[in-house]
């Protein structure tokens, strides 16, 4: 038995504890995969707090949900299409409640203050200043996208979901998809390419430090 | 035939999923002919790769995951307890009003209809005697209101009436058109006088007939029966 297959057994035990009102059990499967969700709602959010709650009400609609998993996928999988269902109900509720305006202007509205609290968490990025600025310029360029248009580049780059998968998830056409995959990838080329004034400023940095 | 935006495709997506180009050799032998491609493919390999690095490098510190789950605990904690209470509430409302509907559940052998008309509930009897009073005193209320209201409404009873309709025939008309004519005088008077009397009298009647009379028949309609009567003479007494 492989290691995969281990945690995957592992994963359906834990769940079935957790569907018996443990929750000790369901922790244990957040603190398995609260990374990537917490990692996948800071690039979608772009904003360190807005990730925690997200990722906590992504977690909290998880254990509400757990008695409906019939494990005829892997928990990841399944927890994955809550995960996106959040991101699209806070896309439409509090994103625009909050703001009511265009994505580049709420790029404009981070303040550098937030971002550096964000930094500030992660020990790992207070000592690499490449890194900061790394990430500065991926969230300047995700920022240009629509959060439609992000989630998909998200789905597709960091979680390896085909199109068709991420069509199905985010109930939209696959030309959608790839549509906002390649606009991403533009965006990132754009700002990350080596003739770019942002890749430029990040290789003396990489060269300095 | 190299084409150049097949090409970028094909590798976009490779790189996409992980994959290394190199593996490929129908891509690398594209790459190996096309200079613009191979320089795109360097720069998106590159980009994609930085962006992977923030993936590794933006995770919070170790640190903050304690706090982090222990928030966790804490939400799914008072999730647990509020969905507890909720189901306690429902389950005690079930016992409180499941007995009333315990005959009702079905059993094998007798049929709901039957069960219907079996069925006692129990009832407090406070709760009974008031309700057979307020049956009691509420019954002769309502005959007598559904009375009054009988007597009251008038019935309209549509009763179709036929009118008849009278048309007007045409009736007969008749005119009668006294002509005066001058007859010769026979009579052994004065020429002159007689003359003059003629005269007088015709244009007397003229002078009438001018006034009473339209000068011609002209303008009477077909229906019309027009009753000419010629007297002869030359006094109009006379007859």
């Amino acid at each position: 038995m492989t290691e995969r297959d281990t945690d995957a057994a592992s994963d359906i035990d834990l769940v079935r504890r957790a569907q018996a009102e443990d929750i000790d059990a369901f922790c244990l499967l957040a603190e398995r995969y609260a990374r990537r969700i917490y990692l996948l709602a800071a690039h979608y959010c772009r904003n360190p707090q807005d990730a925690e709650d997200l990722s906590q009400e992504v977690w909290l609609k998880a254990y509400q949900a757990v008695q409906t998993f019939r494990f005829d996928s892997s928990f990841y999988t399944w927890l994955r299409r809550i995960t996106i269902n959040a991101f699209l109900n806070h896309r439409r509720s509090s994103f625009f409640r909050r703001n009511g305006q265009t994505m580049s202007v709420q790029l404009l509205q981070i303040d550098s203050e937030e971002q550096q609290v964000f930094f500030e968490s992660s020990s790992r990025a207070q000592e690499n200043i490449y890194n900061k600025l790394l990430f500065e310029s991926v969230v300047n360029a995700l920022a240009e996208l629509t959060p439609a248009q992000r989630l998909a580049f998200l789905l597709r780059h960091y979680e390896g979901m085909t199109y068709e998968e991420i069509a199905t998830a985010m109930n939209c056409s696959i030309g959608t998809v790839k549509k906002g995959v390649w606009r991403a990838i533009g965006k990132l080329r754009a700002r990350l390419s080596p003739e770019s004034d942002a890749q430029e400023t990040l290789t003396n940095f990489a060269s300095e430090y | 035939m190299h084409n150049c935006k097949e090409t970028r495709e094909i590798f976009t997506e490779l790189l996409l999923d992980g994959m290394d180009f190199r593996s490929d050799q129908a891509l690398s032998a594209e790459l190996s002919r096309c200079s613009d491609c191979r320089s795109e493919f360097e720069v998106l390999s590159a980009t994609l790769r930085l962006t992977n690095r923030l993936g590794e490098t933006a995770a919070p510190a170790e640190d903050y995951w304690t706090g982090y789950h222990s928030k966790l605990r804490q939400s799914l904690v008072k999730a647990q307890a509020e969905s507890s209470t909720s189901r306690a509430k429902a389950q005690r409302h079930k016992d409180e009003l499941g007995p009333l509907f315990e005959p009702l559940r079905p059993r094998a052998g007798t049929s709901l209809f039957a069960r219907f008309f079996k069925t006692t509930v129990p009832v407090p009897l406070p709760l009974a005697v008031a309700v057979i009073a307020a049956a009691a005193l509420l019954i002769p209320f309502a005959i007598r209101a559904a009375r009054v209201q009988h007597s009251n409404t008038t019935t309209v009873v549509r009763v179709p009436v036929e009118v008849p309709v009278v048309q007007e025939k045409p009736t007969e008309k008749i005119i009668t058109r006294v002509v005066y004519r001058d007859r010769l005088v026979v009579k052994a008077t004065t020429p002159a006088k007689d003359a003059t009397r003629a005269e007088s009298t015709f244009a007397k009647s003229q002078k009438s007939e001018g006034e009473a009379m339209p000068s011609s028949l002209a303008g009477f309609k077909p229906s019309d029966e027009v009753k000419l009567t010629v007297i002869k003479g030359g006094v109009p007494n006379e007859k």
